[in-house]
């Protein structure tokens, strides 16, 4: 049937493209047509439902943030999505708490997303509260220091800039925490 | 008697046509343009590369310059690489082929060589962006916009040239890699839109799925079409042996067009993205073992009796380790895809491994190898060294194998630890520094592989100048 293609460009060019989108429309634009989680905005207020909380949208000094933390490719080495994984759920737990996974409604309003694909570091999802600004900055300034045999890089100009320092650690302490799930909060009490 | 009988067969075409007309109706400056500014982003790049590899053995390297730290030196290997590099190099050797399939000149080398300079463009630019952080933050699309417009602009100017060529072809009979040309095309210009576009308008899970969409088929409808339109040209033309199955490549190429579309969420496997997406993507990357055995089958089949050619021949050398890496690649890629394996090596070192596998073992060495037998060809002068093209080749593999390998077994390792969550993933962190160096010096033969390929075709082109008068003596 496709020989035809073998001596006909026209009929080639047709047929190529009919099967690349068969798959390419199914695969891209029905799926968030079909799955509504994708676009509706975490909010949940019932318990017995799970962690409860709200997504909001970041303001300005965190969106600031999160510009420095594609600007320095954070993104390479740490993913954000704690996975359907027994052990992610309890690696990234906190003070016995599993973490909650990951769920598409927490994500609504991230562009660029910043899932990632790999885990140099380790994963960012829940690190919202887990430390304080002091932390993030000595961790900054020389990971190494304060956690030995650290690999992540030295981001002393961020470290020495106040203004980008508030703005990132402001991003990194939304992370997460759409769900409020930690048991006694955060760091913060 | 023979050779006529072959002509009948589109998949014996690349092996009997050249006899058939003169191949001195080609002027290939397009293609030429093409190779050198390839190679010499291969070789810049290939800097970064070792520079990157160094940073995980020694993270204070250079840590202090902002434009140097990690985060920005990545994208600029990773596109330079395959931006600067690969599809560059594939981009010469589809002007160098598809014109001698058609047995017509290039339809404008003025074209093709207003492509290469917008190309040039594109690539500097990509450099001063990604030092300066200006990053969009997608993977494989962080080129700011306004390059990706460049982009689009540049692959319409090389598509047209190649279909008017095609358009004014004096066979009529295409051969397959002529399909895989075109395919690769048409398909790249959905794929990047939709990588680069298409995400604008979107958020959240939606874009992420368009991204990994763009980026899965990044490697499967550009790399793969494009390495395969070489691989089918090259090793019936550097063995002078014809293709064993016209129907097989038949087979093999339509699968692709269907298959490998539907797979990009499975980089999102026990992510947050639905659960019946992740079923169809697994069932689907299953299925990408028929496109890549009917490949492989073809060409050793058309190997057969000829292994021994691959002694004194440096392209073959590189396009049939280049199939057997193709095939481990494919191999793994559908295996990955099943959530018990997933759950292991996903996010792990592991997956660098794979990566390099395919984009430099596969197809790279499909490049290369094409580059070996081409530039000598459109220089009319013969290749400076094989021994130098043997060495390159063995720094190529060695330090690819110690490269592929180390990371397997170090990110199998690695994912083995993070699934234990008794175990604090620092820990994990300093297991995993003798892999790293092992990496690194692994990337040195890399490296030397680089510096040999790239001064035996320096080398080869600038000799030519003298020869080029010697032929033309010769043949007035
Ligand atoms: C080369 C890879 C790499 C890059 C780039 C990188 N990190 Fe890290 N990061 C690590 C590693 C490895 C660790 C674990 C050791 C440590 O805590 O320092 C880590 C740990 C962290 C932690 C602590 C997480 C926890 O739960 O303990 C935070 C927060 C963090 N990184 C934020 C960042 C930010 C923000 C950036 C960008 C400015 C960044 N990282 C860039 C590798 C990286």
């Amino acid at each position: 049937m496709l020989s035809k293609a073998d001596y006909s460009a026209p009929f080639f060019v047709a047929a190529a493209l009919v099967l690349f989108f068969i798959g390419g429309l199914l695969t891209t634009v029905v799926p968030p047509l079909i799955d509504t989680s994708w676009s509706k905005p975490f909010e949940n207020n019932d318990p017995a439902n799970g962690p409860t909380g709200k997504l909001r949208q970041l303001n300005e000094q965190e969106l600031k943030g999160r510009q420095i933390y594609i600007r320095e490719g954070c993104w390479y080495c740490h993913t954000q999505q704690v996975r359907t994984i027994l052990a992610d759920t309890k690696r990234y737990g906190w003070r016995g708490v599993d973490a909650p996974v990951s769920t598409p409604d927490e994500f609504v309003y991230d562009s660029p997303h910043l899932f990632g694909t790999k885990r140099t570091g380790p994963d960012l999802a829940r690190v919202g509260g887990k430390y304080n600004a002091q932390w993030h900055k000595t961790h900054f300034k020389n990971p190494a220091d304060l956690v030995p045999g650290s690999i992540m890089p030295p981001f002393p100009w961020i470290a020495n800039d106040p203004q980008e320092l508030d703005a990132l650690v402001a991003y990194l302490q939304t992370l997460g925490r759409a769900k409020n799930w930690r048991p006694d909060n955060d760091y913060e009490k | 008697m023979q050779k006529e009988e072959i002509i009948q067969d589109a998949g014996e075409i690349p092996v009997a046509a050249s006899a058939k007309y003169n191949e001195s109706i080609h002027e290939d400056l397009t293609a030429k343009l093409f190779f050198i500014s390839s190679i010499t982003y291969f070789f810049i790049v290939g800097i970064i590369a070792v520079l990157i590899a160094a940073k995980f053995v020694m993270p204070t390297l250079l840590g202090t310059v902002p434009q140097l730290t990690y985060g920005r030196l990545r994208p600029l290997h990773v596109n330079g690489m395959l931006f600067g590099w690969l599809l560059a190099c594939d981009m010469a050797l589809m002007y160098y082929v598809v014109p001698r399939l058609c047995g017509v000149k290039l339809w404008s080398e003025k074209l093709g060589v207003a492509t290469n300079i917008l190309w040039n463009f594109i690539i500097l630019s990509a450099v001063v962006s990604f030092l300066m952080g200006w990053n969009q933050g997608w993977e494989y699309a962080e080129l700011p916009f306004f390059l990706d417009v460049c982009v689009v602009i540049a692959w319409i100017m090389f598509g047209a040239n190649l279909f008017l060529t095609i358009a004014n072809r004096k066979y009529q009979t295409m051969y397959v890699t002529l399909w895989y040309a075109m395919g690769t095309v048409l398909w790249t210009a959905f794929v990047y839109l939709t990588g680069n576009f298409a995400t604008l308008f979107t958020t959240g899970v939606n874009q992420a799925n368009l991204n990994w969409m763009y980026v899965h088929n990044a490697v499967g409808l550009i790399f793969t079409p494009v390495g395969l339109a070489i691989a089918y040209y090259f090793i019936p033309k550097a063995s002078n042996t014809p293709l064993y199955s016209h129907k097989l490549s038949m087979i093999g190429f339509w699968s692709l067009a269907f298959v490998y579309v539907w797979t990009g969420a499975h980089h999102m496997l026990h992510g947050p993205i639905s659960q019946w997406l992740q079923t169809i993507t697994v069932v689907f990357s299953v299925m990408l073992l028929v496109p890549v055995w009917a490949a492989v089958y073809n060409f050793f089949a058309t190997m057969q009796g000829q292994w021994h050619q691959l002694r004194e021949n440096v392209s073959l050398k590189f396009l049939m380790s280049g199939v057997v890496f193709y095939l481990l690649t494919c191999f793994q890629g559908p295996m990955h895809s099943l959530h018990v394996v997933n759950a292991i090596v996903s996010k792990t070192d592991w997956i660098p491994g794979h990566a390099h596998m395919a984009v430099l073992g596969a197809f790279s060495f499909f490049a290369i190898a094409g580059t070996y037998y081409a530039v000598p060809r459109v220089f009319k002068t013969n290749l400076y060294s094989t021994a130098l093209g043997n060495w390159s080749f063995w720094l190529f593999l060695v330090g690819g194998l110690g490269f592929f390998v180390t990371l397997w077994l170090g990110g199998f390792w690695q994912g083995w630890q993070w699934n234990n969550p008794a175990i604090p993933f620092i820990d994990t962190v300093v297991a995993l520094k003798p892999v790293w160096t092992f990496r690194l010096f692994s990337g040195f033969f890399m490296f030397g592989g680089i510096v040999t390929f790239a001064y035996n075709i320096l080398a080869t082109i600038i000799g030519a100048k003298g020869q080029g008068v010697e032929t033309q003596a010769a043949a007035a």
